[in-house]
């Protein structure tokens, strides 16, 4: 009888505990999909090694980036990249040169789309906007400096 | 409840851009509750993948850097009548999707 109870009590824990785990592999399966290395990398070139393997860019590739010279609220701050001009764009990443983690955001392209990305990011202060793009095998870069007048990591 | 999205697109010449705006806090996780001097809890949308018919076209991650009620653009080669899917995840496992057909 006592062993009875004990094998009900440790099948009714055991699954519980297997719900549990369900129900939290959700969001760590997005996150093993999530580039985390790159996301809380602290430095732009650590971040870029960890995306693309390398974080030797050429500024020679036609990557036009658009940002304002002066964002006056560094919260929203409008960033489009624009690649089109470029054969085999395979993915796009945005960083905040002087953000605590500087990865902003990756956009990986098939076949079916173009390399063009449009958003809109948070700087805390003063700093670069870097846009790489990589395409056939190889980094491009654009670079602008963003004056911010309000911060946008402080609120 | 899943995250609101509100979707437009047009193709043009075979070419569709899709701008999306998207109802999210986009909370970093760095930021600091004054009050409490303790940071508020990180809450952003950490996937967004793009399809076109069913196909995948863009797979983007983000960090808590991107503002917050995201607005974001893609160009996609597509045609009227195709349909354009946005389905999105944020680090907290809350999901939106998003359908549109192109005109």
């Amino acid at each position: 009888m006592k062993r009875r109870s004990f094998l009900k009590g440790t099948l009714a824990t055991g699954a519980a505990a297997v719900a549990v785990n369900a129900g939290l592999l959700t969001p760590s399966t997005v996150l093993a999909d999530w580039n985390k290395n790159a996301f809380s990398a602290k430095s732009s070139d650590d971040a870029l090694n960890s995306v693309f393997g390398s974080a030797s860019a050429t500024a020679e590739g036609d990557v036009k980036l658009k940002a304002p010279a002066i964002a006056e609220n560094g919260a929203v701050t409008p960033v489009t990249v624009d690649a089109t001009g470029m054969s085999g764009v395979e993915s796009i990443a945005i960083l905040a040169s002087k953000n605590p983690m500087p990865l902003v955001c990756t956009y990986d392209f098939a076949d079916s789309a173009l390399g063009y990305v449009s958003t809109r990011i948070k700087m805390g202060e003063t700093m670069n906007v870097v846009a790489v793009v990589k395409a056939g095998g190889k980094l491009f870069k654009a670079e602008q400096e963003v004056k911010v007048t309000i911060g946008g990591c402080g609120g | 409840m899943s995250i609101k999205i509100r979707m437009r697109g047009k193709s043009k010449g075979g070419v569709a851009e899709v701008k999306a705006l998207i109802k999210h806090p986009m909370e970093s996780g760095v930021r600091m509750n004054k009050k409490t001097g303790k940071p508020y809890p990180a809450k952003f949308i950490d996937s967004v993948k793009v399809s076109v018919n069913g196909a995948e076209a863009v797979n983007a991650q983000w960090s808590g850097a991107v503002s917050a009620n995201p607005y974001m653009a893609v160009q996609v080669k597509a045609n009227a009548g195709d349909e354009v899917k946005l389905a999105i995840t944020d680090n907290t496992g809350e999901t939106g999707e998003e359908t549109l057909k192109l005109k």
